[in-house]
């Protein structure tokens, strides 16, 4: 990999003990927060890299793997590594954005290390942008849009918003209190498809299965797949294969879910 | 089909795929400015894509070229708004994502327990050729999306 940098910048000052701690510090937090938010393999390395040689590293090597970083930083003849555990928490792609912004504001030199920890505090602390209510709204409308573009009818449209903005709701719920999330998503898909077979139940439609394919789109890890597929084409085949491997079992519980209600309602698709 | 009713069929494509961007935008929490953006990104791909399966492409290439003009968009966005790519891109692609046959693999697998040995075979290769299908479009999608990195950034390797 090549960045900005190369080794042989090997005239920046030697950092003192304590700089160094914040370099590596403060990188690793960077590639944790990307990790965490649903970043693909190849920016988290590039930003990791380009912060730690921006606050004055002379080289980091990076190693990003499914659930935790390692980062070794080197100044001078000194050189330091650090290993973070990282959990997955779910695509929130502001943070990402924002810490984007932080590491090109520190490559330009416009920010020294205090100025990123306190940038870091505050991007850990940001409440999310869109109120809980306006998310289920707009997810149900996102799923009842699918059933359009699948050729559904009105009908079709309302009863695949109910059910997907109900399926958000619980959803919501569910891991609020921190329950399994591959549990959440059986439920959930159980719960999309229930709602979703009264389309043909009720026989409101010549086409009601449509409102059971497209209800439970939202849980479909999009943002898992495509960045699976994404870092298996940039190389990175470790965090590819674990990525898809997710995507495919989150896939499961959706079918688990939607059959399980199918089966309870008697309809299929 | 006429062209008048062709040109329908795009327009409402484009608005319902606009729609399904925004919300899956939210749902990631994407930047509020950026959101406008997600929107015309989904509607440029997955109108892109339903014209040319309207044409008789299949919607293995129809996806690619439907996300190479997002990747190419996106692009376009991010130097303009100075955002990583990944803001317009994700939710403006996730429309493409091949849900629908992901879950047919699914339940075609789960269907091969409980079956007699003629429709387990049966679904065994439903299951398969969905899961190809599903492979082959993520595939597509990450390509494209991915495509103006792959041409303009071409580090050379220096360990």
């Amino acid at each position: 990999m090549s960045f900005d940098s190369s080794p042989i910048l090997r005239q920046k000052p030697t950092l003192d003990r304590e700089a160094l701690r914040d370099v590596i510090d403060l990188s690793l937090w960077a590639g944790q927060l990307l990790l965490q938010h649903g970043a693909e393999s190849a920016r988290i390395e590039e930003t990791v890299h380009r912060l730690g040689t921006g606050l004055g590293a002379n080289w980091m090597d990076v190693l990003v793997s499914p659930n935790a970083i390692a980062v070794t930083t080197v100044s001078g003849d000194e050189f330091r590594t650090k290993i973070r555990r990282v959990v997955a928490i779910g695509v929130n792609l502001r943070i990402i954005d924002e810490v984007n912004t932080v590491s090109r504001w520190v490559q330009t030199g416009g920010l020294d290390r205090f100025q990123v920890r306190k940038a870091f505090e505050r991007i850990d602390h940001l409440p999310r942008q869109y109120d809980r209510r306006v998310v289920v709204l707009m997810v149900g409308l996102a799923c009842a849009a699918f059933s359009r573009l699948f050729g559904g009818d009105w009908p079709v449209f309302f009863i695949t918003f109910l059910a997907s903005a109900t399926a958000m709701w619980i959803r919501q719920q569910l891991m609020k209190r921190y329950f399994n999330s591959l549990l959440v998503v059986i439920v959930v898909a159980f719960v999309s498809g229930l709602i979703a077979s009264l389309a043909t139940r009720l026989e409101l439609s010549p086409h009601p299965q449509i409102a059971l394919i497209a209800a439970p789109l939202l849980l479909v890890p999009g943002v898992h797949l495509i960045n699976a597929a994404e870092d298996l084409i940039k190389g990175h085949l470790v965090t590819g294969i674990v990525r898809g491997f997710t995507g495919g079992l989150v896939t499961l519980g959706i079918a688990i879910g939607l059959g399980l209600a199918m089966r309870l309602m008697g309809v299929w698709i | 089909m006429n062209i008048i009713d062709f040109i329908g069929l795009l327009v409402q494509d484009a608005i319902w795929s606009a729609a399904a961007a925004v919300g899956f935008g939210i749902l990631f929490n994407v930047p509020r400015r950026a959101l406008l953006g997600c929107a015309i990104g989904g509607a440029l791909g997955h109108a892109t894509r339903t014209c040319l399966m309207e044409f008789g492409v299949i919607i293995e290439i129809s996806t690619l070229i439907g996300s190479t003009v997002i990747g190419f968009y996106g692009l376009v966005m991010a130097r303009r708004y100075e955002m990583p790519v990944a803001m317009f891109t994700i939710s403006a692609a996730v429309t493409m994502v091949p849900g629908v046959f992901a879950f047919r693999t699914m339940m075609g697998m789960l269907e091969i327990s409980s079956a007699d040995p003629e429709t387990a075979s049966l679904a065994l290769v439903t299951a398969a050729s969905n899961g190809i299908k599903t492979g082959l479009i993520l595939g597509a999608i990450a390509i494209g999306i991915a495509a103006p990195a792959l041409i303009f950034e071409r580090p050379k390797p220096v360990v």
